[in-house]
């Protein structure tokens, strides 16, 4: 055996232990960022899911028009303006006629969701001949009565249910007059003071115009930028300081956007505040140098040799762009663009700047209607203090997540459906 | 161009096979110059052990010229060689076949040797082959030289040379002939001699293609079956005589 | 015997005696030769070229060439690398306008035409000029497409009959068309490496150029692939104009009528293909013909 072979022998060993630990540190990382998801997923599940389910409770309505305070059925104004919540009111205490003390029956009134008239009143206005008939209808609890039915036999001591409400709910419960149905409302309506009637579909359509703006500006813009960057502009000292400040722009903290959007879009040009528009403008800022970035990479990952052979076959420099490199780098510039979008739908810092933090009830129907979006919605619902909005907090994120997973899916079938192998 | 030349390849290999070709056609050239030689000798001196030995040396002649012949086609197949390589492949094959024929009529005039030996000895002709042998051996000497050191000049000379062998021959025959008629008796002994001359003219013939080729190799001009004026100034060099 | 003496001085017999006469060896620097040797100009040139300098910035890439391209001849430019053969072919028909640093000075003609007249527009130029490179370069796109990407960009063809028509008689001339007509609709990266070179020469005379420009169009296919190219290159040679830059000498000797040798920028000899190979004039010629270069 030569000498070399022996030094080579002696020395193996210690380098498959280096590569072995290695190897470890590697696997250990990977473990705790899993970990970490599986820990984040699992909280976030587990407080989120109970909010895509409400508690109803079954109570005779007998549609009293006297006490509805409606004389004229054929009036929309006095069936839109008719006291629906007497008529629960009236159910509950037909429900539990012993309770005669005035705090008890307070406390007995609230049993029922303070929006549970307007489905009444919703009803009604459906179909007329309701009036004076008893029916059984499912109301919605309110939000005490929620947590305390969900909630486990030991854990029911400590919900905010008032002391005396607790044997009615349970006797509800007993007769089978209570009710865990699916919440649509938490995806059709908009964001309310009263846990079980915010919903988070105002966020969803505020996204989702926000990110149209975004999406109609950033994308056309940015491959443009990119194009021109790549494939048009002259290699001088200015195309290099511009090259440097979009990378510089790229690494800005987000907050700084904001205050721009502020004081230009709102201050200087006096667009309204809170509005997708002016969040669309400000993201668009802010993913324009991911956007132009990932594009001038994919526009660079475009074999020169097609260049070569499209402008040797007389195509000018605009035709080469539009009939070779765009379609090939389209894949690449798209996933850019999604990740930027993505990026882009979880910002919070900067729409706090321009006002999209507002209390917003109604949906938005349009880029110029005052919204909010998803994550600033997740930050209010956070910032709530009743115990309900923590698994209203959670769902939204999962809503959030389940919009992001499936851009990102979406990124990556739009490449692999793209992305010519050939 | 000089010897050097051929060992500038980028290949060493390559330049070693040259350079193999090239010193095995030097020895061979050595080898058939010395068959002249010795021939010339044993026919002058009634040598025929000589003569014999001169017979025998052949076959180390035919197989230089199979080895060198291998060697050229190995280039060939293995190096693509062009320009100044393919001309020195190409001149190398050409002149190989001429130095095996030279050798050829070196064995020629021993086979005549040994035949005067046993007939007796021609009563004329010893001071035309001496006379035209020394020439042609010269010529030979010269073109190998020429050979050797990439010379133009002397290969013009050489190609040049021969125009006087054959006058020179022309001559002898002449002479021989008129005394075959006087002595009809000699014939055959004087014709033995009759076919050395001819033999050592071909000779020079030989060494004059040997010195085209150099000057094909050279010059990379073809100056075969053209007057010695023409070769002269084809190849850029003034005739000395 | 006097005589016998004379010829018994064999000294000169023994081959290492002879060969130890030998001259010292030169080994001087070759210098270039003043003008172009040879023939760079010839009487009915299809492209003519004078007086060209190329400069890549400060440094000068090209010094002073003048060279002639005969009708539907084949020229070789061959010569070790960085000698400017490839971009002097660049020059032929513009390619090197991409490249911003490049200056190209002196007159290129294209028959009557001056290639760099700015009133020439570069799109008609390449129309007559098409170029080969030397990785088989085509579109992601369908054989069809690829071959149907000059005409209609040109406007050759407006009908699809007539473009199905041009696809197929490129193809032909290429020789591919046998390969792949039953699979016109197939992506032209899917071919062999060979097959793609044709498809991208059928791809430039599919617009019918008067002159085509190749660029070590093989220096990437094994010696079948070649050997199949250079039939073609020998086939189109009588109705294309063609120059091609080659690395392997051998080509250049096989496919083209006339070679012209770069050294360093400087064109150095010009001759018939046969007279380069067998005889050339210049050393540097010579050297670089016979591997004598490092």
């Amino acid at each position: 055996m030569s000498n070399t072979t022996e030094q080579v022998r002696k020395s193996l060993k210690a380098r498959y232990r280096s590569e072995k630990r290695f190897r470890a540190f590697g696997i250990s990382a990977v473990a705790f960022g899993l970990l970490a998801v599986v820990v984040l997923f699992t909280d976030i599940i587990s407080k989120g899911t109970s909010a895509f389910v409400e508690t109803y409770i079954q109570l005779d309505i007998h549609w009293d028009p006297a006490e509805l305070g409606i004389d004229d059925p054929t009036d929309p104004e006095q069936v839109n303006y008719a006291d629906y919540d007497a008529l629960i009111k009236a159910a509950l205490r037909e429900r539990f006629p012993d309770v005669e003390d005035r705090l008890e029956r307070r406390a007995l009134y609230q049993l029922a969701s303070s929006g549970a008239g307007f489905r009444l009143r919703d009803q009604l206005q459906e179909n007329p001949d309701l009036l004076g008939t008893i029916q059984t209808r499912w109301i919605l609890a309110d939000d005490d009565v929620d947590m305390f039915i969900k909630a486990d036999a030991e854990d029911r001591q400590n919900t905010r249910l008032p002391e005396v409400a607790r044997p009615w709910v349970e006797a509800l419960e007993r007769d089978g007059h209570t009710d865990i149905q699916w919440n649509a409302s938490f995806f059709s309506k908009g964001d309310s003071r009263e846990p079980e009637q915010a919903g988070v579909w105002a966020a969803v359509t505020g996204s989702f115009f926000t990110m149209l703006v975004t999406l109609a500006l950033a994308f056309p813009i940015g491959v443009a930028a990119a194009v021109y960057l790549e494939e048009f502009a002259p290699k001088n000292r200015y195309t290099d300081f511009i090259e440097v400040n979009i990378n510089n722009l790229a690494a800005v903290p987000s907050i700084i956007f904001g205050l721009l959007g502020l004081a230009i879009f709102i201050n200087l040009f006096g667009l309204p505040r809170s509005v997708p528009l002016v969040g669309g403008l400000v993201l668009t800022l802010m993913t324009l140098p991911t956007i132009i970035i990932s594009a001038r990479a994919a526009i660079k990952s475009v074999p020169p040799s097609i260049r070569e052979a499209a402008l040797g076959m007389g195509a000018s420099r605009m035709q080469m762009v539009m009939h070779h490199v765009l379609p090939l780098a389209m894949p690449g510039m798209l996933t850019g663009a999604i990740i930027g979008m993505a990026q882009a739908l979880g910002e919070t810092a900067p729409l706090l700047m321009i006002g999209m933090v507002a209390f917003i009830v109604d949906i938005p129907g349009g880029p110029l209607d005052a919204s909010t979006v998803l994550p600033v919605q997740i930050y209010l619902w956070a910032d709530s203090p009743e115990a309900s909005f923590v698994a209203l907090t959670s769902a939204a994120i999962m809503v959030l997540l389940a919009f992001l997973i499936s851009m990102n899916t979406l990124a990556v079938l739009l490449r692999k459906r793209l992305e010519r192998r050939w | 161009m000089d010897r050097s030349h051929f060992g500038q390849h980028s290949s060493s290999q390559f330049n070693e096979e040259m350079e193999s070709i090239r010193s095995h056609l030097m020895e061979m050239g050595g080898m058939v110059e010395k068959q002249v030689i010795d021939a010339l000798q044993s026919l002058l001196q009634g040598d025929s052990e000589l003569a014999e030995r001169v017979l025998e040396n052949e076959d180390k002649v035919d197989a230089l010229e199979k080895l060198i012949d291998g060697e050229c086609a190995r280039v060939l197949a293995l190096r693509q060689p062009a320009a100044s390589d393919l001309r020195m492949i190409i001149s190398v094959t050409k002149c190989v076949s001429d130095l095996e024929r030279i050798g050829d009529e070196a064995a020629k005039v021993a086979k005549m040797s040994l035949e005067l030996a046993e007939q007796g000895e021609s009563p004329r002709g010893y001071v035309e082959v001496r006379h035209i042998g020394n020439h042609v051996r010269t010529m030979l000497g010269d073109a190998l030289d020429a050979f050797a050191r990439f010379d133009v000049q002397k290969a013009v000379d050489v190609a040049a040379e021969d125009n006087e062998v054959d006058l020179e021959y022309r001559s002898a025959m002449r002479a021989l002939v008129t005394f075959m008629m006087e002595d009809p008796r000699a014939i055959s002994r004087v014709l033995n001699i009759i076919w050395s001359l001819r033999a050592l003219e071909r000779i020079g013939d030989h060494a004059k293609n040997i010195a085209e080729q150099l000057i094909y190799l050279v010059k990379g001009k073809d100056v075969r079956h053209i007057s010695v004026d023409e070769v002269a100034r084809q190849a850029d060099v003034t005739r000395k005589k | 015997m006097e005589t016998a003496q004379n010829l018994t001085d064999t000294a000169r017999t023994i081959p290492a005696a002879r060969m130890a006469q030998e001259p010292e060896a030169m080994n001087q620097k070759i210098p270039y030769p003043e003008q172009t040797i040879g023939k760079p100009l010839c009487d009915d040139p299809k492209m003519s070229m004078r007086n060209v300098n190329v400069f890549y910035g400060d440094s000068q890439a090209i010094y002073d060439v003048s060279l002639d391209i005969g009708k539907n001849q084949v020229i070789a430019l061959i010569g070790p690398s960085g000698c400017g053969k490839s971009t002097f072919l660049r020059c032929m028909n513009r390619m090197n306008d991409t490249i911003d640093i490049c200056k190209v000075k002196g007159s290129f003609m294209l028959e009557q035409d001056n290639i760099y007249d700015p009133k020439l527009d570069v799109v008609e130029l390449r129309a007559r000029v098409g170029m080969v490179f030397q990785k088989p370069n085509p579109f992601p796109k369908s054989i069809y497409e690829n071959v149907a990407y000059g005409p209609r960009l040109h406007g050759l063809a407006n009908k699809k009959f007539e473009l199905d028509e041009i696809v197929e008689n490129s193809l032909r001339k290429a020789g591919l068309w046998d390969e792949v007509k039953d699979r016109l609709d197939q992506p032209g990266t899917g071919l062999s490496g060979g097959q793609q070179q044709r498809l991208c020469i059928a791809r430039s005379i599919a617009v019918s150029p008067e002159v085509v420009l190749m660029d070590e169009p093989c220096s990437a296919l094994d010696p079948i692939a070649t050997a199949k190219i250079e039939e073609l290159i020998d086939e189109l040679s009588s109705q294309y104009t063609i120059a091609i830059v080659t690395h392997s000498m051998q080509q250049a000797a096989r496919v083209s009528h006339r070679t012209a040798y770069f050294h360093l920028g400087r064109l150095i000899e010009v001759n018939d293909t046969n007279t380069v190979f067998t005889a050339p004039e210049h050393a540097l010629t010579e050297a670089y013909i016979t591997g004598r270069f490092g």
